[in-house]
């Protein structure tokens, strides 16, 4: 990552920057990881691919569900959704991933990478089947890897893995 | 004894006699030679790809044919409901009569033919033509899209193949002064091969009459109406049980008489250099029927579209031209030139 | 058409894959046809509704899924150690290089070196790999264009054939032919054996022969050329937006290779040279991967000739199935299979650090396989199946 790049995130992510906190600096900008609010996750996008991450590689969405309070873990998080993008920069000799999480609430949509990169469709795809994100603006948003009439959305924490579904199982 | 010689008499003088035992003779005959095929080809195959093709059934597997043959004929025999049940299952008996059919007129020998007709090669011609029929019947009457498409594609390619198989057979018809297969070879055996003398059109017409044979019988590398990676069984894919069988028995009988067919008009048929006789024939028509298995097993298959525009673009053309030359030649080279 | 011949890098005209069929032309007579699961040549149970219009595609959906196993779902329930053999399962024709995908994400999370013996080890171990996939893909598109019976099948077993030799050398180390489970956190659990360098040398050498022998037979065959030549063309935008990076990618023009742009194992210490075509067509896809085996065949022979000293794990020997705990972490790793860019996202931390919270794997075979909304339309179903072929897709994989 060039330092332009790092600066432009920063300037990107700064004025998102939660009441009480640091602004972001350009040193903050990591590859891996980065915390960013849903409502710029296309912006982000399109200022990596204009500094040459251009291919698309994956979207990966987990869930965490709500849990008690319990002595090892006081203070869980609430229930919650996380999708992280990961892009990569097809250079000869150097090539890098930048990859950033996103969080969302259960019901909250993100929106869609398909304008600026194909793979995104299959890919939003399967995370909508699996996970149950719903991504806004997406063509066509249905299931990919369960069958049309599934229910549930397999790759929640709450969906115990021999739930039965007529008819197979 | 003489009883013996008055049979065999009357049968060579009575036509009818001729043509029932002779035609029984040699359609048994073919037909088994074909079911033995299938084990020649499949040892063959095997050989060719580094492995040994059938062992168990009987020594080195020559028993292979007939168990195919036992389990064909034991499995269920379906009909789709949607289908059109007479013509269905007419179909591939239809095309089995047409090829036994054209075996009528080839010579294997010099005595040796079920009807030895003065348009003999018009016959032969014509019931490969017919074959294309209960293929496209068999496409159409499936009820089933993949059949559809085969059967189309078959008859698209068949009659385009028609053209220039034709226009070959012409060449030693040219030479010979007639349509009768047997006088073809007399005039082969008397003068030499066609492939050979004249120069030029006889090579030319065996290699384009050879192709178009392969591409009638949809072979490999014409064998897109059957490409089992695209159509899966191509017209046979709702067949099941010997009617499927009688498919592919078929394709064999029919390279077979193709190979016959090649070997007569243009390999001189039943003559050689010495002992002219039935062997000859046999020898011949096993080494094309051999050159036919090898290619399927070595090359991919066309496309289509480039079938048709091999047929249309290169075959066709060159065919006329080889026609006028042969007939040229005719003129100039061979006995009996000028009327 | 006068003028250029259309590749990779010229702009060709896509079709859009979310048309609603109703706005096709009204008069033509659409018919439906179903490549469906059971089909010789979809490359495992997968299925694509052709909707065509006469013997031309004019759209082509396709329906992954029927090989879901819910290998994900089911990670959230195993120990690192037992994920090994679970994963070999997804791209079932290279698993080396599946195992070492996971392996690697954990050992970035568990943030431990892995001895230089046992990176060489699975360097080889991954060219060799790369070789028997590529004979795979190479044979299955030959027979694919060729012929179930006829001449494709010839070809395809030459290639197995001497895929055999690779497997036998395989089983000589691991105990499989097939699924090794060799690699672990931390390095390989299988040393090599005594005389298996000197065994492995040749086997590669006598499979550098014979691709001679099947250059002459497929690739210098005229028909095959007709075949594949200009036959679905990917544009390069298409494949960097798909996020095709292999063989596929390779072959329009994206210059990529993780071996070499991004490297691991120990391929910073050798010199990998990627071919690259900008063509696009299926004939540039079978090139690029049959240049890629002769150049892994050329990898692993110079890495056989010195294999280094030292130990082959880093940690003790897994022996019991909580044998790693990963308290949390968040890696993405992504190394280059024979199909393209394989990679692991891990999030660590779930079953109390026994196994992954959530692991997810990046199956380039579904990348190649959503190309075929783009790439089928316009063309007859002998071509279909002719560019199906030329993904070389792994339904294990696309589906997990």
């Amino acid at each position: 990552m060039t330092p332009e790049l790092k600066a432009a995130i920063a300037a990107l992510l700064a004025p998102s920057t939660d009441e009480g906190k640091e602004p972001l600096t350009a040193e903050d900008v990591v590859a891996f990881g980065m915390w960013v609010p849903a409502s710029l996750h296309v912006a982000l996008a399109e200022l990596l691919k204009a500094h040459g991450f251009t291919l698309y590689v994956t979207v990966v969405a987990s869930h965490w569900p709500g849990e008690k309070p319990s002595r090892r873990n006081p203070d869980p998080p609430p229930e919650h959704f996380q999708v992280a993008t990961v892009l990569r920069n097809p250079t000869r000799g150097a090539s890098t991933t930048f990859s950033w999480r996103v969080r969302l609430e259960p019901g909250q949509p993100l929106d869609t990478l398909f304008a600026l990169f194909a793979g995104a469709d299959w890919q939003e795809r399967e995370q909508y089947d699996l996970v149950g994100v719903h991504f806004a603006g997406h063509p066509d948003l249905r299931r990919l890897m369960m069958p049309d009439d599934w229910e549930g959305h397999p790759l929640r924490r709450d969906y115990a893995i021999d739930t039965p579904h007529f008819p197979w199982r | 004894m003489d009883t013996i010689a008055a049979i065999w008499d009357t049968i060579f003088t009575n036509p009818w006699l001729h043509g029932l035992f002779f035609g029984i003779v040699i359609a048994t005959v073919a037909l088994t030679l074909v079911a033995w095929s299938i084990w020649f080809e499949r040892k063959l195959a095997g050989r060719m790809q580094n492995r040994v093709g059938p062992v168990f059934v009987g020594p080195a597997g020559l028993l292979q044919p007939l168990a195919d043959a036992l389990k064909l004929m034991r499995k269920d025999f379906v009909v789709p409901r949607e289908a059109d049940k007479a013509l269905f299952i007419l179909s591939p008996v239809l095309l089995m009569f047409f090829a036994l059919a054209s075996l009528a007129v080839i010579p294997f020998g010099p005595d040796t033919v079920i009807a030895d007709l003065d348009l003999g090669v018009l016959w032969v011609l014509a019931f490969a033509g017919l074959m294309l029929f209960p293929l496209w019947m068999a496409g159409w009457t499936s009820n089933n899209k993949y059949a559809l498409f085969a059967g189309m594609r078959a008859v698209a390619q068949g009659i385009s193949y028609e053209v220039p198989m034709l226009l070959m057979a012409l060449v030693p018809v040219i030479y010979a002064g007639s349509f009768n297969l047997q006088d073809i070879v007399r005039y082969q055996a008397d003068h030499s091969w066609f492939i050979v003398w004249p120069p030029g059109p006889g090579i030319v017409a065996f290699v384009i009459f050879f192709i178009a044979s392969l591409a009638e019988g949809n072979r490999i590398p014409f064998d897109i109406p059957e490409a089992e990676s695209e159509l899966i069984a191509g017209v046979s894919v709702e067949y099941a049980g010997m009617s499927y069988g009688l498919f592919p028995f078929t394709e064999y009988l029919h390279s077979m008489i193709a190979s016959a067919m090649a070997s007569v008009l243009f390999l001189g048929g039943w003559s050689g250099p010495v002992f002219p006789g039935i062997h000859w024939m046999l020898l011949k028509t096993a080494i094309l029927f051999t050159v036919i298995l090898w290619m399927r097993w070595t090359l991919v298959r066309f496309r289509s579209d480039q079938l048709m525009r091999a047929c249309w673009r290169w075959l066709v053309p060159i065919s006329v031209v080889v026609v006028c030359a042969a007939a040229v030649l005719r003129y100039f080279l061979l006995a009996g030139g000028a009327p | 058409m006068p003028g250029k011949v259309p590749n990779a890098l010229s702009g060709v005209e896509l079709p859009d894959p979310h048309m609603d069929i109703e706005d096709y032309d009204p008069d033509a007579d659409l018919m439906v046809l179903n490549m469906g699961p059971q089909h010789p040549s979809t490359h495992g149970v997968f299925r694509v509704k052709l909707i065509m219009d006469g013997e031309v595609i004019v759209k082509a959906v396709s329906y992954p899924g029927y090989l879901h196993r819910g290998v994900e779902k089911l990670m959230e329930k195993l120990t690192y150690a037992q994920i090994t053999p679970i994963v070999d399962k997804n791209d079932y024709v290279s698993p080396m290089i599946n195992e070492q995908a996971v392996n690697m994400a954990f050992e970035a999370a568990l943030e431990v070196e892995v001895p230089r013996r046992a990176r060489w080890i699975r360097t080889i171990l991954a060219e060799m790999q790369r070789v028997a996939s590529h004979l795979v893909a190479l044979g299955t598109f030959t027979l694919d264009v060729g012929g179930a019976i006829g001449g494709g099948a010839s070809i395809f077993m030459y290639t197995f054939r001497d895929r055999e030799l690779i497997l036998d050398l395989f089983e000589e180390l691991t105990g499989c032919r097939f699924h090794y489970n060799t690699h672990t956190v931390g390095g390989q659990r299988h040393d090599i054996p005594a005389g298996w360098a000197g065994r492995a040398i040749e086997a590669l050498k006598l499979i550098d022969q014979r691709l001679d022998e099947f250059f002459e037979l497929v690739i210098a065959n005229p028909i095959f050329q007709d075949r594949s030549d200009g036959v679905g063309i990917l544009p390069r935008h298409l494949a960097l937006g798909l996020g095709l990076g292999g063989p596929i990618g390779r072959a329009s023009g994206v210059d990529l290779d993780l071996r070499r742009d991004a490297p691991y194992h120990c391929y910073d210490e050798i010199e990998v040279k990627v071919p690259t075509r900008t063509t696009g067509d299926c004939t540039a896809r079978f090139m690029v991967r049959y240049e890629e085996t002769r150049e892994s065949l050329r990898i692993a022979l110079a890495m056989l000739e010195g294999v280094p000293e030292g130990p082959i794990c880093s940690r003790k020997a897994v022996n019991s199935a909580a044998s790693v705990k990963i308290k949390d972490g968040e890696v993405y790793v992504g190394v280059e299979s024979p199909r393209g860019e394989l990679g692991t996202y891990l999030i660590a931390g779930g079953q109390g650090g026994q196994g992954p919270y959530r692991l997810k794997i990046r199956p380039p075979s579904l990348h190649a396989i959503s190309v075929i909304p783009y790439l089928l339309p316009g063309n007859n179903i002998s071509d279909a199946i002719a560019i199906l072929g030329s993904l070389d897709p792994i339904m294990g994989e696309v589906d997990r």
